[in-house]
C-alpha cells in the first residue's frame, strides 16, 4: 500500500470457495486475499475460469450454496466480516454498502419491471423511502449516470433501453444508496469499445464525486491500465501477483504476468511479429496442483515449483508475488524475471 | 394497445366465421337425414318438414341463411325438439357450463401456480417429490375416472360424517360446484404445475434474480416481485388452450355429476344429427373460446410489457 494510513474499506483475506459437481469437488478459489482503499480502484485480472468472478460473487452471497461452499476466509467491510452474515446493524450490506454491476446488462434487469422502479426498490428497502420519493430519487440517479430524459426513461421497461444505457441503469441501481464499495464484474465485456470508454469515464467520474472504492473484475489489460490504481492478477484460483498498476505493468514479478504482457498485441504485432500466446492450459481445479499452479506452463519453472507451494513474497513495498523465483534462496541471473522484471 | 386489441378482436371474428363455415360444411357432408326418425309418414309431410327447416333450398342458400342468422344472433329451431329455439337451449344451459368451466380454470390456474411455485421452492425435497408424483397421477388418469372415484369418496365421507358435507351430484348451490370443478380442472392443474415448476427453476438461476439478490432485497420481495411475475408468463400463455381443454372435458363431468349444462345437448344433437343445435352450440362455443383466448392475450400483454409495443 502506498499510503499507510489509508485503511482499506473492503479487506478480503484467505478466501477459499469450493463447488460440488458431478465430477467431484472443484476448488475454484484457493486462498485469495485482496483489499481496496476508499476512492481507489482495484482491478482483478485473469483468464476465464481463474475464479475472479466466483471470489466476489461468493462474498456477496450470490453463488448458489449448495453446491458452492466457502470453506475458509473472511471479507471485512469496515472491519466487519460479511462472508457468512450479510446483515450488519440490521441492514443488508448488499445494494446498500456494497453495490454490484454485472457483465450482461441485457439479462441483468427484470424484463417486466420499469427501470425506475428497479432502482427505486433499492432505496425503498435500504433507505425506507416511500415508493414515490424513491422513484423521484431514482430519476435523479438516472440523470446522474447521463441517461437523457431520465424522467421519461425511468417509466420505461428494460427492452426499450440500449445495451450501454442498460449498463448505466445498472450502475444507477448499484450507486443509488451511495455504497462504499462498487463491485463491477466485467461491466464492459458485453459492450462495444466506444460505449466501454464512456462507461469507464462515468465510473471514474462517480468515484471522484463520492469517493467510493471500486473492485473491477476484467480480463482486459487495456481497461486495467486505464482505470486501476491497484491490480491483482489471478491464476488458477490464487492471486499470483498484486501491487500498484505501475508495479504490475512495469515491474511485473510473476512469470504469468510477464506472459500476459507478452501476449498482448502491440503496435508492432503484424504478420511478421505474431501474437505470443502462453502455451498450455490452466490446471484442473478438481485436482489442484500441490505446488505452483503455473509451473507446468512456466518457462522459468524449477524443480521446487511442482511439489511445493510458493510463498507470497514482497518484492517491493506493497508489491507481492507468489513465485519461488523471489525466494531468498532463488538463483539470481540476468534474466528479467530473476530481477523481478526490473529492466 | 388499442390497435392491438382491435386487431385481436378482428382476428377473432374471422376465426369464428371459419368455425361456422367448417361446421356447416361438415354437417352437410355427414351422411344421414336429420328428419329420418321424425314422423314423416308420407311424401307431403316430409316435404313440409323440409320446407319448415329450409332444407329444400340449395346448400349455398342455406349457408347464407345460416350466416345471416348468426349475425342476428339467431341459431334457428331445433330439429328434434319441437319448437325449441337453439338460443333458448344455450341461454338456459350455457351459464351452468360456463360457471363450471370458469371455476375449473380458476382452480387449475391458482393450484398450478401455487403448487408449481411450491415444488420449485422445495426442489428435490419431500414436498416436491410428493406433489410431482400426484401431478403425474393427475395427468395420466382421465377425468371420468377421477369423477367416479371422487363421488365414491364423497359418499363414504358423507356416510361417515352422518350428514351431507358436499353433495355427490346435482347443481344449484356453491356446494354443488366445488367437487365437479375440481375434478374438471385437475388434469390442467397438474399440467400447469409442471409448467410453473420448470419456469420457476429457470427464473431462479436467471441473471436478474442475481441482480435482485445483489441489491440486498429481502427473499420474499424477490420471490413476489421478480420471480413470480416472470415465471407466470408461460403459464398464462397456455391458459387459452387450457380453457378449451377444460370446456370440452366438461361434457363428461357434466354427465357424471348430473349437471344440467350445455354438454349434454351438444352430444345428443350430434347423435341425432340435429343440424341447428350442432351448428348453434359449436359456433357459440367457438366464439366463447376465441373471446377467452383474446382475454388471455390481453392479460399477457398486461403482465409482459414486451408484448404491448407490437
Amino acid at each position: 500500500m502506498i499510503v499507510a494510513n489509508d485503511a482499506p474499506v473492503l479487506d478480503v483475506s484467505d478466501l477459499c470457495v469450493e463447488f460440488d459437481t458431478h465430477g467431484g469437488v472443484v476448488q475454484a478459489v484457493r486462498g485469495v486475499s485482496f483489499s481496496v482503499r476508499p476512492g481507489k480502484t482495484l482491478a482483478i485480472v485473469g483468464e476465464s475460469g481463474c475464479g475472479k468472478s466466483v471470489s466476489v460473487q461468493s462474498i456477496m452471497g450470490l453463488t448458489p450454496m449448495p453446491p458452492g461452499r466457502i470453506t475458509r476466509g473472511a471479507a471485512r467491510l469496515d472491519g466487519v466480516d460479511i462472508v457468512r452474515q450479510k446483515i450488519v446493524n440490521g441492514e443488508d450490506v448488499r445494494g446498500n454498502r456494497i453495490g454490484m454491476i454485472f457483465q450482461d446488462p441485457m439479462s441483468a434487469l427484470n424484463p417486466t419491471m420499469r427501470v425506475g422502479d428497479q432502482i427505486a426498490e433499492t432505496l425503498q428497502v435500504h433507505r425506507g423511502m416511500s415508493k414515490r420519493d424513491a422513484f423521484a430519487r431514482a430519476v435523479e440517479v438516472l440523470a446522474l449516470v447521463n441517461i437523457p430524459d431520465a424522467d421519461a426513461r425511468a417509466r420505461q421497461f428494460p427492452f426499450a433501453f440500449s445495451g450501454g444505457m442498460l449498463q448505466r441503469a445498472m450502475i444507477a441501481m448499484a450507486i443509488a444508496c451511495e455504497p462504499a464499495v462498487l463491485i463491477a464484474d466485467e461491466p464492459t465485456t458485453a459492450l462495444d469499445v466506444t460505449i466501454q470508454a464512456q462507461l469507464l469515464e462515468l465510473l471514474e467520474g462517480l468515484q471522484r464525486k463520492n469517493g467510493m472504492a471500486i473492485v473491477l473484475i476484467t480480463h482486459d489489460l487495456g481497461v486495467v491500465a486505464r482505470v486501476a490504481d491497484d491490480v491483482a492478477v489471478m491464476y488458477a484460483g490464487e492471486i499470483v501477483e498484486s501491487g500498484t498498476v505501475d508495479d504490475v505493468f512495469y515491474r511485473a514479478a510473476h512469470p504469468y504476468t510477464l506472459g500476459l504482457k507478452a501476449a498482448m498485441p502491440s503496435r508492432e504485432t503484424s504478420k511478421s511479429v505474431g501474437l505470443m500466446p502462453i502455451e498450455g492450459a490452466p490446471p484442473d481445479l478438481f485436482r489442484p496442483p500441490a505446488g505452483c499452479g503455473y509451473a507446468e506452463r512456466c518457462p522459468h519453472a524449477m524443480l521446487v515449483c511442482g511439489p511445493h507451494r510458493p510463498q507470497r513474497v514482497e518484492v517491493d513495498p506493497g508489491h507481492h508475488a507468489m513465485c519461488w523465483l523471489h525466494h531468498e534462496d532463488a538463483p539470481r541471473g540476468t534474466d528479467a524475471v530473476y530481477r523481478g522484471g526490473r529492466a | 394497445m388499442l390497435t392491438y386489441t382491435l386487431k385481436r378482436i378482428l382476428q377473432g371474428i374471422v376465426t369464428v366465421w371459419f368455425i361456422a363455415t367448417a361446421t356447416f360444411v361438415a354437417m352437410h357432408a355427414v351422411p344421414g337425414d336429420p328428419l329420418a326418425n321424425q314422423r314423416a309418414t308420407n311424401e307431403q309431410i316430409q316435404r313440409n318438414l323440409e320446407q319448415r327447416y329450409g332444407l329444400d333450398r340449395p346448400v349455398s342458400e342455406q349457408y347464407v341463411v345460416f350466416l345471416g342468422g348468426i349475425l342476428r344472433g339467431d341459431f334457428g329451431i331445433s330439429f328434434t325438439q319441437e319448437n325449441r329455439r337453439v338460443n333458448d337451449i344455450i341461454r338456459e344451459n350455457f351459464p351452468v357450463s360456463a360457471t363450471l368451466g370458469i371455476l375449473a380454470v380458476a382452480f387449475a390456474a391458482l393450484g398450478g401456480i401455487l403448487f408449481g411455485a411450491l415444488t420449485a421452492l422445495f426442489r428435490d425435497r419431500l414436498p416436491d417429490l410428493v406433489i410431482m408424483f400426484l401431478v403425474i397421477l393427475a395427468i395420466s388418469v382421465p377425468s371420468f375416472v377421477v369423477a367416479a372415484f371422487s363421488q365414491l369418496a364423497l359418499v363414504d365421507i358423507n356416510v361417515y360424517l352422518g350428514f351431507s358435507l358436499l353433495p355427490v351430484a346435482g347443481w344449484g348451490t356453491l356446494r354443488h360446484m366445488i367437487v365437479p370443478s375440481m375434478v374438471l380442472g385437475l388434469g390442467t392443474m397438474a399440467y400447469l404445475t409442471r409448467l410453473m415448476r420448470s419456469s420457476m427453476l429457470e427464473i431462479t438461476s436467471s441473471d436478474f434474480i442475481r441482480t435482485a439478490r445483489a441489491k440486498g432485497l429481502p427473499p420474499a420481495r424477490i420471490f413476489l416481485k421478480h420471480q413470480l411475475r416472470n415465471a407466470v408468463l408461460p403459464v398464462v400463455t397456455v391458459l387459452g388452450p387450457a380453457i378449451a381443454a377444460i370446456t370440452t372435458g366438461g361434457f363428461v363431468v357434466e354427465l357424471v355429476f348430473a349437471i344440467p349444462g350445455l354438454g349434454r345437448y351438444f352430444v345428443e344433437a350430434v347423435q341425432q344429427l340435429d343440424y341447428t343445435v350442432i351448428m348453434g352450440t359449436t359456433v357459440f362455443y367457438g366464439a366463447f373460446l376465441v373471446s377467452m383466448v383474446i382475454v388471455v392475450d390481453l392479460l399477457y400483454g398486461w403482465i409482459d410489457p414486451r408484448v404491448r409495443v407490437e
